[in-house]
């Protein structure tokens, strides 16, 4: 009878809460397609830091990117997708996309990785600003192909400045110079998040 | 001691798979019939809850389709055509009316929005009323507008986060192509469950002079003094020129009709479960008692009466019904946002918030239901173990 009671005290004690919102793609089927030529198929997964390591996963992100997860919604369990990308049945990359703070609204970067973690393609699902053409044209997403967490480890988010190849990345747009560091602050945090979640894991 | 409830579980664990089997199914029918009653009961509730939180019961609009109308008010759509601002003084010459707002809807395409862009919408709000229209709102950040012409904004919590804004923050806002204003973030709505969530509010006059639709509306909230005749007012409101008035008890009652319809026919799923759940309780007491027909007519040589036969079977009826019902109920709870979620797919409009919503009543009743369902059930079944004849049964010959 007790267990009954705790067992009906749990199943009417719980409520339901609102989670975060993550960043997913539009339209994946399209997306994805578009994103990794040749690519056949994909899987989804949802994973959070919340989930995945709590606190202290938080704290050792937090200290790779060299910032602070900032304000109302850059918060610990926020549900991040990560597409699985598939050839037949191999395996074949990802595609990850992370919110970031922008000077006149949300901007959504999404990356698509190899199996290595290299990236394959930029793509700003969203982006308000007023340069948004110039930071949207082929030319500024094609100076992210073939960088990864190596180089992008050496990015100081704080100072906007980099070595090496980041240190090349140009802004087309110096008068939206916000949105131009922010986009890189989202590359790098998607690439810290991608080798917590999938890379370092397996 | 051994009691005839120790038997009857006994009996029960006998034959494990007929009984879980058995259980199954009326867990099944009692899920159903749970789900069912937590939909008939949190549909209308979210739907008022919905219609409550739009802080006004009449909206008026410029002349058009009254469904278009109705999605205009409910799912935050844009308007469809304007009117002029000199309306307000007509409606709010009637002595029904308590308080008024008026609102502007504005979308925009937005080229930055998605690889090849989407709709950006606003909402004009006048600043004097709308507090006060919207009184269940409360503030994550800041507060409403500081000025009524201002390039202020108060966003609705979800698209804060999909703007990631926070009070003090800018926002831009494209009301033509090439002319971009920015806004500042005055003020972050808690959640609320309803279309607030999603809105971006702007002063009414702001977003007039933006859009180059000064003078002008989409709609007026009316709030109706309490102990106004609703129907009657809007006839009134009706002899104004091009207008069009909707109803929230209206469209409130269309929806519930509407859903009615699926209501019925989702009951009488749940009644065939019932009897489905019924005739096979029946069959597995039946089963259990022809199966022990020599052990019965022994027991009751040993000087049972027909009554404690009766009681023995029934107890064991009430026993799977009472297992049943409280797994099937237990399921609908915990499964409860999955049923929301399928259901809301399922129907062409459902209100926000949750619509089954199964608390401890319902519970309880929807358990009462099964048990009651159970002893009826096992009526036949018991009488029938009652009526053994002792010397017939133990010589192996079943009537």
């Amino acid at each position: 009878m007790k267990t009954i009671l705790v067992f009906l005290l749990m199943i009417f004690g719980s409520h339901s809460a609102y989670a975060a919102v993550g960043c997913d793609l539009n339209d994946p089927d399209r997306d994805v397609k578009r994103l990794f030529p040749g690519s056949t198929g994909y899987k989804t997964q949802y994973v959070s830091i919340d989930k995945k390591g709590g606190a202290a996963l938080l704290a050792r992100i937090e200290q790779r990117l060299g910032d602070k997860f900032q304000g109302l919604f850059e918060t610990i369990d926020v549900p991040y997708t990560v597409y699985e990308v598939y050839r037949g049945t191999q395996r074949i990359g990802y595609i990850h996309g992370v919110n970031q703070k922008g000077k006149f609204g949300g901007i959504q970067v999404f990356l698509s990785l190899d199996l290595n973690g290299v990236i394959r393609a930029f793509y700003f699902q969203k982006l308000t600003s007023r340069e948004a053409a110039k930071l949207r044209a082929k030319q500024f997403g094609d100076q992210f192909i073939g960088l990864s967490l190596k180089e992008f480890a050496s990015y100081d988010v704080a100072a906007g400045t980099g070595a090496g190849r980041i240190a090349a990345i140009a802004n087309p747009a110096p008068g939206a110079d916000t949105d131009f560091r922010a986009s890189l602050r989202a590359v790098k945090k998607n690439l810290i998040l991608m080798d917590e979640f999938v890379f370092s894991a397996r | 001691m051994i009691t005839i409830r120790t038997i009857a579980y006994k009996n029960l664990l006998r034959k494990k798979t007929r009984t879980i089997l058995t259980v199954v199914g009326i867990a099944l029918s009692a899920w159903v019939l749970s789900s069912l009653f937590g939909f008939n009961r949190g549909y209308e509730s979210a739907l008022n809850k919905d219609i409550d939180n739009m802080g006004f019961q009449i909206m008026v609009t410029a002349k058009g389709c009254p469904y278009e109308a109705a999605t205009l008010m409910l799912k935050g759509g844009t308007g469809l055509r304007y009117m002029n601002e000199d309306i307000m003084k007509d409606v709010l010459k009637h002595q029904e009316v308590k308080q008024i707002t008026p609102m502007l809807m504005q979308a925009v395409f937005d080229p930055n929005k998605g690889e090849s862009g989407g709709m950006s919408a606003y909402l004009g709000v006048d600043p004097t009323t709308i507090a006060s229209m919207k009184g269940f709102l409360e503030f994550k950040q800041g507060a409403w507008f500081t000025n009524p012409e201002g390039l202020e904004v108060v966003m609705g919590y979800e698209a804060a986060e999909l703007e990631q804004r926070e009070a003090g923050d800018l926002l831009l806002v494209t009301p033509q192509p090439g002319k971009s204003v920015e806004l500042k973030v005055v003020g972050i709505l808690k959640r609320t469950g309803t279309q607030d969530d999603g809105t971006i509010f702007i002063p009414l006059k702001t977003l007039q002079r933006l859009f180059n639709n000064t003078g002008k509306i989409t709609s007026i909230g009316v709030k109706v003094q309490k102990e106004a005749d609703i129907a009657a007012f809007e006839e009134k409101l009706y002899q104004l020129p091009d207008v069009q008035v909707v109803s929230l008890v209206q469209v409130k009652r269309t929806i519930i009709s509407l859903v009615a319809t699926a209501r019925v026919m989702v009951l009488s799923i749940a009644v065939i479960a019932i009897l489905i759940a019924m005739i096979g309780v029946i069959n597995t007491i039946l089963m259990s008692v022809y199966e022990r027909y020599q052990e019965i007519g022994i027991i009751k040589s040993m000087g049972a009466m027909p009554g404690d036969v009766f009681r023995l079977v029934w107890i064991e009826t009430m026993i799977l019904c009472l297992v049943g019902g409280v797994i099937g109920n237990a399921a609908a709870v915990a499964l409860a946002q999955a049923t929301d979620v399928l259901i809301k797919r399922l129907l062409p409009y459902t209100p926000t918030g949750s619509i089954v919503q199964i608390d401890a009543t319902l519970f309880a009743v929807t358990t009462a239901i099964i048990v009651g369902v159970g002893i009826l059930s096992g009526l036949y079944p018991a009488w029938k173990a009652s009526r053994v004849r002792p010397l017939e049964a133990i010589r192996g010959e079943v009537s």
